[in-house]
């Protein structure tokens, strides 16, 4: 008995959390991830740099810089979505989006929005193409037919975009090393024991 | 089976585990299945179209699997298909006899760069509009393009992507729809695609060499383009001429679709198809048209299809086998793609 409430309360607590796993809303009433982050230590200039290495670096293949300022950087961004099968799946869509970082001396803030879900649809040769270049707002609601798989894509999508956000202020925060300086990689000796 | 769906799970597991130590994508599984009702008007099998053959009956299409695996720069596809869409009714059927499976695609790619790849083994056509994957064509049953084409290549090609808007393709094949060459390695072919504008692709095709009916030149345009978010116009012009007199096709079929609503799109799809002559004679003209409705609830998409063939010659029989030049079919499709 008391296993089967364990179990019943963790069931709800999935559902629950399930439930959560949703952007909330701007001015707009379009979702949006936003987040802002005091770096106490770090410059406005370190904290652009970094970002725009991220963007044209670490992230270059799902996102394109738009414009640079002092201050800023914009870029168009793509989640890519997966339906998952047993313990494999393969990419179902993509979710495109607007990307702002803004920083300040000691702080930065940074958000998504504007996204839009395109669906993939497998080609002759078994590949995952997008299926049309007209993308459908992710906020958008859909009829009944359709309302549990977008309910999975928007979970997604979200779970998607907090990933990136935790990326994102990690590579901020991480000073670059230099390659050349590096440590090298340490190596076992077995003629000395 | 049972060895099969597990050396897929250990496949995957093991692909799982792997990707925390290296960049290898995971193992995508894939995959479709198929079933449908027909009713021929003249209450027996007149249109000879491929797939969807049975009348009133409730039939099968076939199980479709699909493997792809990404490792740096090189990847492969595997898709197996089981059931009389993907076996007897393509061609070849892995085993003879009719009663195996049928590979729809088999290939490995090396992509060299960023713009330049090259890909090797047994591939859907590049040729046509239409696919033998009913996940792929709107409409359930089949053009004659479609038929009379080819369905796939085994081969060897390379492909030049200039940008997003322009890509060119060459590559060597054995003859038509064949696991191994019967002629050799005996056809070259080629794709110029351009992307004039977002939402519109147009591929240009050609195909030379060992084929159906003998040694011949296909030209193939297959183009399709998004003009608004509810409306989509494709198209598919072919000719096909086989050498020393021997026949060939050349025809025209559009493809216009408007979603009516967000899981409910409804499409026409309009053909001109004409044989030529082999010796001399035997050309003959059918124009057809298909009205298909695609309903989408999850993975699962229902395809309700009226279709009307006409043929002055008379191919067709009427229900007491008199020729008739007009035939006309009734089917209800269930697609599950997963």
């Amino acid at each position: 008995m008391k296993y089967t409430l364990i179990l019943f309360l963790a069931v709800f607590s999935i559902k629950l959390s399930a439930q959560q796993k949703q952007f909330p809303k701007d001015d707009n009433g379009k979702f949006i991830y936003y987040k802002v982050v005091d770096s106490q230590v770090l410059s406005k200039k370190i904290l652009l740099e970094r970002a725009v290495s991220f963007i044209n670096d670490v992230q270059k293949k799902n996102l394109k810089q738009e414009t640079l300022t002092d201050t800023s950087i914009t870029a168009k961004g793509k989640l890519v979505i997966d339906k998952t099968i047993l313990v494999a799946g393969h990419p179902s869509g993509e979710v495109s989006y607007n990307f702002v970082f803004e920083a300040r001396d000691g702080k930065y803030r940074f958000w998504l929005t504007d996204f839009e879900f395109i669906p993939y649809k497998r080609d002759r040769y078994g590949n995952f193409v997008a299926s049309t270049n007209i993308g459908t707002p992710l906020e958008k609601t859909v009829s009944k037919l359709s309302i549990g798989e977008w309910k999975d894509i928007q979970s997604s999508a979200y779970l998607k975009a907090i990933k990136f956000g935790e990326e994102l202020k990690k590579y901020v925060a991480t000073e670059k090393v230099n390659k050349k300086t590096a440590k090298a990689p340490e190596t076992i000796s077995t003629k000395k024991w | 089976m049972k060895k099969f769906l597990t050396a897929i799970f250990a496949m995957a597991s093991t692909t799982c585990a792997l990707a925390q130590e290296t960049t290898t994508s995971p193992l995508e599984i894939s995959g479709s299945v198929d079933t449908y009702f027909k009713y021929d008007f003249a209450k027996q099998p007149n249109i000879t179209t491929s797939f969807a053959s049975d009348h009133n009956s409730i039939s099968l299409g076939m199980i479709d699997l699909v493997l792809k695996k990404k490792t740096g720069k090189a990847s492969f596809v595997g898709e197996l298909s089981f059931g009389p869409r993907g076996q007897t009714q393509s061609i070849p059927d892995a085993a003879s006899g009719g009663s195996s499976f049928h590979i729809q695609n088999l290939y490995v790619n090396y992509e060299f760069t960023d713009q330049f790849s090259m890909t090797a083994g047994y591939m859907g056509t590049f040729i046509g509009y239409e696919v033998i994957s009913p996940v792929g064509n709107f409409n359930y049953s089949t053009s004659y393009l479609f038929t009379n084409g080819p369905f796939q290549n085994a081969g060897i090609k390379a492909t030049y992507k200039f940008s997003d808007k322009v890509s060119l393709m060459a590559g060597l094949f054995n003859d038509w729809n064949v696991y191994s060459a019967t002629r050799g390695v005996s056809a070259v072919g080629g794709q110029l695609m351009v992307a004039p504008v977002e939402g519109w692709t147009a591929y240009l095709n050609v195909l030379s060499g060992a084929g159906g009916g003998g040694y011949g030149t296909i030209e193939d345009l297959t183009t399709s383009y998004q003009i608004t978010e509810k409306f989509k116009l494709g198209l598919n012009a072919a000719n096909y001429d086989v050498d020393n007199d021997g026949g060939g096709y050349s025809g025209v079929a559009l493809y216009p679709q408007y979603a009516v609503a967000d899981a409910v799109t409804l499409g026409l799809r309009g053909e001109y198809f004409k044989t030529k002559n082999i010796g001399g004679a035997g050309a003959t003209k059918y124009t057809a048209v298909t009205f298909t409705a695609n309903i989408k609830s999850g993975g699962l998409t229902f395809i309700p299809e009226i279709r009307m063939d006409h043929n002055g010659d008379k191919p067709f029989v009427k229900e007491n086998l008199m020729a008739a030049p007009n035939a006309g079919q009734f089917s209800l499709a269930a697609v599950y793609a997963f």
